[in-house]
């Protein structure tokens, strides 16, 4: 029966990991277990923030290319909805469904929206209502600016995130909630917007009567991750946010998450995450279109942790908003610590994970970038006007494919994402970095420490797809463009990188 | 019977044959010479164009490659043809056409000594024919080089 995970993705380090886990899906990761439809939700109230952007943009075309896509079944197979689609059983694609609006922040100060300034402060009359927020609230909190985030401040996030559950986004959410979905919720511990948003949030999944389905919600799987320091920000003295303060922040938060969520079993599984010894160092903004954090390798073991969820999701039962067996708390190791990971540092199920997909899909972006020119309007599986042969036997991907919107807009925009979240993951610290550059001659040289069987270069994958052209799964409907595409280079890659011993036969 | 069907194509398409030099053909006839020669205008393009469609995996091949391939064929066909009858008729073992061919008055060295290469010729056109005919069927079963010489 088709199951549902609610994504939800609070804060900046929500976006990065929901843009991981996308990366995944591209490369042919798929939920386990008959989760068949992922909801990512994005809660972030930087409206204009770089890494809430840059998720949406990327959301916004994987769904491009998959609902051109018939029936996925390698790269792109996962399906990614919002809940727009799901409520209004439309297939319209607009990325800003996926992040869910809070009310009254644009241009908001945080005394604005408390109604700090309609308070008395006359002591006399015991009135003194605006010193008792004091005690709670800084000068520096009442006058911050609310549209760039909560800039660390969990008691301020608190507050401003609490008016969401009651939000139409959220009734939505209930509406389209079924008896077999499991909810996901991302957060980091070290900031504002993740750190207070993350309890709020379960404590109105476990126990708001007042959404649709709220019996099903209450009982439901739930998973997390949780973000433990593991980057700090250079010191910038006009920026109130202080990267020496995440580590004291993260400890009272986590004891906090201790007595109120793992002791009191509101969570199935919760999954730490973290670098103690993060010496990443980024730039500090207090948000906006600035905050572009680098992908970082932590955030990819923040997918891996969804897939793990998904995929031991039989052992999670809840009853009366209860963890039956308790909460488990995870963490995540690799096998060999080393300043730069290659896949062989990973631990076997995490390599069995990864290792295929990533390397698939990662010949395929850098032929379409290094190896198509070549081949393009030459090889047999780029050309469309062969006389003498049955029609059926022309490619449908010719040069005028190769150069349509979709493909430039759609994939080749995607690709350039995945090249880049590569790349950052690559030059981070730890860096992530299992691929080697490569040039069209040394193609199949493309992962670290493994060397493949006779020629190197693309020849083999133009001369796969050549063999699989005419394959009758491969052929696209007028709406379903990137049909041939996505199915020929998902096996093309497949049998290239099994035929040269870079895979196991 | 296929020496029937060979000697005709030769003989009666192509008219060569001049029943002066009766010896020539005869020994051609009967000691499979027509048959070595019709099978070198038919087996070398099949199993070239076999090659190139079916063994050749390369993926960017362009119609010169086509070209490259269907030149170097007929040459190999001219090569072929042009040793296969020097063989059968200028080193025979049919000893009354030796005896013919060292009689210098015979006129048969003369006239044998062209033959070679218009079997070769012939051989080759024939060839190219059946090769350029072979490509358009080879082609539609080929998976890489479906796409040449068009």
């Amino acid at each position: 029966m088709a199951k549902k995970l609610y994504i939800f993705g609070i804060g900046g380090t929500g976006s990065r990991v929901i843009k991981a886990l996308t990366m995944l899906f591209a490369a042919g990761c798929k939920l386990d277990n008959g989760f068949d439809t992922v909801i990512p939700i994005i809660i972030d109230p930087d409206i204009s923030n770089g890494d809430l952007d840059r998720t949406k943009n990327i959301l916004r075309l994987y769904q491009e290319i998959r609902c051109q896509v018939n029936q996925p079944d390698d790269f792109f197979s996962q399906d990614v909805r919002t809940i727009n689609e799901l409520t209004n059983n439309s297939g319209e694609i607009n990325p800003d469904y996926f992040q869910f609006k809070l009310k009254g922040v644009d241009g908001s100060s945080f005394g604005k929206y408390i109604g700090f300034d309609e308070l008395s402060d006359d002591a006399l009359l015991s009135e003194d209502d605006k010193n008792f927020v004091r005690l709670f609230y800084s000068d520096e909190n009442l006058k911050s600016d609310l549209s760039v985030g909560f800039k660390g401040n969990p008691n301020m996030g608190s507050i401003v995130l609490n008016q969401f559950t009651n939000s139409e986004d959220f009734q939505r959410f209930g509406l389209t909630f079924g008896s077999d979905d499991a909810i996901f919720i991302i957060n980091s511990i070290f900031g504002g917007t993740g750190a207070a948003g993350f309890p709020l949030l379960l404590k109105n999944f476990r126990g708001n009567t007042g959404l649709p389905r709220a019996a099903q919600i209450k009982d439901a799987p739930i998973g997390g991750i949780t973000y433990l320091p593991y980057f700090s920000l250079n010191d910038k003295p006009e920026s109130s946010i202080d990267s020496d303060s995440f580590e004291e922040k993260a400890k009272i938060a986590i004891d906090y998450y201790n007595r109120t969520i793992i002791n009191q079993n509101k969570i199935n599984v919760l999954y730490l995450i973290g670098n103690k010894s993060a010496n990443n160092i980024y730039e500090n903004f207090e948000g906006k279109a600035e905050q572009k954090n680098d992908a970082h390798f932590l955030e990819m073991a923040g997918a891996i942790a969804v897939i793990d969820f998904c995929k031991n999701i039989n052992s999670y039962s809840v009853d009366n908003g209860v963890a039956v067996n308790g909460t488990q708390v995870k963490e995540f190791g690799v096998e060999k610590d080393s300043e730069v990971l290659l896949f062989e540092h990973l631990n076997n199920e995490n390599l069995k994970l990864l290792f295929e997909p990533l390397t698939k899909f990662r010949l395929y972006t850098e032929y379409l970038a290094k190896g198509l020119q070549k081949s393009l309007n030459v090889s047999r599986w780029t050309k469309s006007n062969i006389k003498l042969v049955k029609k059926s036997k022309n490619s449908c991907i010719d040069e005028n494919y190769f150069n349509s919107p979709e493909y430039k807009n759609h994939i080749k925009g995607f690709n350039e994402y995945f090249t880049e979240w590569i790349n950052e993951m690559s030059n981070n610290k730890p860096s992530f970095s299992p691929f080697n550059d490569i040039t069209p001659d040394n193609a199949l040289t493309l992962v670290k420490n493994k060397m493949p069987k006779g020629n190197f270069s693309f020849k083999s994958l133009d001369t796969e797809n050549c063999l699989l052209i005419d394959q009758n799964e491969m052929k696209f409907s007028v709406d379903k463009k990137h049909t041939t595409l996505i199915k020929l280079f998902g096996k093309s890659t497949a049998g290239v990188l099994k035929k040269h011993n870079l895979f196991k036969k | 019977m296929i020496t029937d069907v060979f000697s005709g194509i030769y003989e009666t398409i192509f008219g060569i044959r001049d029943d002066k030099f009766s010896l020539i053909f005869s020994t051609l006839y009967n000691e499979w010479g027509y048959i070595k020669l019709g099978l070198t205008f038919l087996f070398i393009p099949l199993l070239s164009w076999f090659l190139f469609y079916y063994v050749w995996r390369y993926p960017y091949g362009k119609l010169w490659h086509w070209a490259l391939w269907f030149l170097i064929s007929g040459i190999v066909v001219f090569g072929c043809t042009w040793s296969l009858a020097n063989t059968i008729i200028l080193a025979s073992n049919n000893q009354q056409l030796i005896d013919a061919l060292n009689d210098p008055q015979s006129g048969y060295k003369q006239y044998a000594s062209d033959l070679p290469l218009i079997y070769a010729m012939i051989n080759t056109s024939l060839a190219l024919v059946l090769g350029f005919i072979c490509s358009l069927i080879f082609k539609r079963l080929s998976k890489v080089q479906m796409h040449l010489p068009f």
